[in-house]
């Protein structure tokens, strides 16, 4: 594999006096889908949302593309993060918008304002664009349906659809089947699969069922306390390895 | 066989709670004593004066139901007191919006600009429509017109804040959503947080038109036009019985109103 598309390196966030984060070093290379595992307040959302700068990290290097995000001035850095889309837990689409409507605002970032005041002005291409993502998750027949109306498993589609729309190349999802039933978790973390292996994305996912993580991820990543526990190829991470990462945990449930 | 007594936790022991209860009960209590005597609250008096009262109401019986005296005329200025409900509440709608999403924490572009359009509205709400009517009767002369210039005022000071809070409680994640895709702040109000609070737009717009159609009245009285102005003159030339029949056609345009945006609300609920 050639040079990753997201490197980052010595990692720090703290919360007030609460250090979430002790220096965390990963690599997301093209092609690859990672899973982020670890027990509850590891650090796996903090990290992600630290990637997208929803939250500002107070140390480390966070390269995208081979560019160290924090030195590039303002618009650099903002076309930087644009190749990167989030996909979120509790969905984040507006549920009485249409499926189309709702992926084309992926695409706001390239929509001139006067234009996205309303979908009716949205243009033309990029409507076409958003029905082709809509038909890369197999939705495109309910691309004119509330996505209040869909399955949440479809609505999570949908939310990966619109990720395409904004013509990312990393995507990171923060925990995208938590809130899923078996079967539509199983569909969507194959479609995550899938962009890294057939779109050629570089796809990192902060999982909650180890089980789901060995089977789709080609890496798994665990992270204990803020630190990294093991950085390993799925198919070498052991039941033992599982059991230390989620210690914590048990402890919190004595 | 020894019995195992369990032991479960004991209620925590809260005198200070007591005490809290204590002085509030009483603080309200002062509070109403004062407010009684301040607005000289004496059920005596009513009981005294009740023949007054009787005159009064025999006076309003039976209803004048003349056609083109006082019937006619009644229905004719209730329809404008419709007109300046309905122009007053719509009519604000650009403004209430624009200081909506100004004065919303989850819109406002800068904390100084939240603070700025807080205060706007803020004024437009405590200065009472009678008020601006009184105001702009001075500017457009006596008539409607000064009527729906005063609800628009009002209104969009009240529709502004209700607005306001409404974007201020809802789900913030489409917003940021949008906003991690690269879109500006702008096109995040308009494809998320505003899509997320349609039904809460429109619900209180109707709740707004229901106030506004019952302030237009009371704008009648200081000359702003409409069924307020007639009940008004027929209470100084002593047709109470005209007046009767105008408070009846305001009742059933108030039911009229009422049913009609509980009707629309159930249909957008639905």
């Amino acid at each position: 594999m050639d040079s990753p598309l997201l490197s980052v390196r010595g990692l720090r966030k703290s919360f007030g006096n609460h250090p979430v984060l002790k220096g965390v070093d990963f690599d997301v290379s093209a092609g690859e889908l990672i899973a982020f595992l670890g027990a509850n307040g590891s650090g796996k959302s903090t990290t992600l949302r630290c990637v997208m700068g929803i939250e500002q990290p107070d140390a480390g290097i966070i390269a995208i593309g081979g560019d160290d995000v924090g030195t590039l001035p303002w618009r650099q850095q903002q076309d930087a993060r644009q190749r990167t889309a989030m996909i979120f837990q509790k969905i984040h689409l507006v549920p009485r918008r249409t499926a189309l409507d709702n992926v084309c605002a992926g695409a706001l970032a390239r929509i001139p304002t006067g234009r996205s005041l309303s979908p009716v002005f949205f243009p033309r291409a990029v409507q076409q664009e958003a029905l082709e993502c809509l038909d890369r998750v197999g939705l495109a027949d309910r691309a004119f349906d509330r996505v209040g109306r869909l399955s949440g498993g479809q609505q999570q589609r949908v939310a990966v659809a619109r990720a395409l729309c904004q013509r990312a190349d990393i995507v990171l999802a923060d925990e995208p089947v938590s809130a899923l039933d078996p079967h539509a978790a199983e569909q969507v973390m194959a479609l995550l699969r899938d962009l890294a292996h057939v779109e050629n994305l570089a796809v990192a996912a902060v999982l909650h069922q180890p089980d789901l993580a060995l089977r789709h991820a080609d890496r798994c990543i665990g992270l204990l306390h803020g630190t990294l526990a093991f950085d390993l190829p799925s198919s070498e991470v052991d039941a033992a390895r599982l059991d230390a990462l989620y210690a914590p945990d048990r402890v919190a449930a004595a | 066989m020894s019995v195992q007594t369990r032991t479960f936790p004991i209620r925590p022991k809260q005198p200070l709670r007591w005490i809290a209860t204590a002085v509030a009960v009483a603080a309200v209590v002062v509070l109403h004593a004062l407010a009684i005597q301040g607005t000289g609250f004496q059920p005596g008096l009513l009981v005294d004066g009740w023949k007054g009262m009787a005159a009064f109401v025999a006076d309003a019986f039976p209803p004048d139901l003349s056609w083109d005296k006082t019937v006619r005329p009644g229905l004719e200025a209730t329809l404008v007191t419709l007109w300046i409900g309905l122009l007053g509440t719509t009519f604000s709608v650009p403004s209430a919006l624009l200081l909506a999403v100004l004065a919303s924490r989850s819109t406002a572009p800068h904390r100084l600009v939240y603070q700025g359009a807080r205060a706007v509205l803020s004024f437009f709400r405590a200065v009472p429509d009678i008020v601006f009517a009184l105001i702009f009767v001075t500017a457009v002369g006596l008539g409607p017109f000064a009527g729906v210039l005063a609800l628009i005022c009002h209104n969009t000071g009240v529709m502004g804040k209700l607005w306001a809070e409404s974007m201020e409680e809802s789900d913030a994640g489409p917003q940021e959503a949008l906003r991690t895709a690269g879109a500006n702040r702008i096109q995040q109000v308009a494809n998320a947080t505003l899509p997320m609070v349609v039904p809460q737009f429109i619900g209180l717009l109707l709740y707004r038109f229901d106030v506004n159609v019952r302030s237009s009245l009371v704008l009648g009285l200081v000359g702003a036009g409409g069924i307020g102005l007639l009940i008004n003159q027929s209470i100084k030339s002593f047709r109470f019985d005209a007046m009767l029949t105008h408070i009846i056609i305001v009742l059933i345009l108030i039911i009229v109103v009422d049913q009609f945006s509980a009707w629309v609300r159930r249909k957008l609920a639905a």
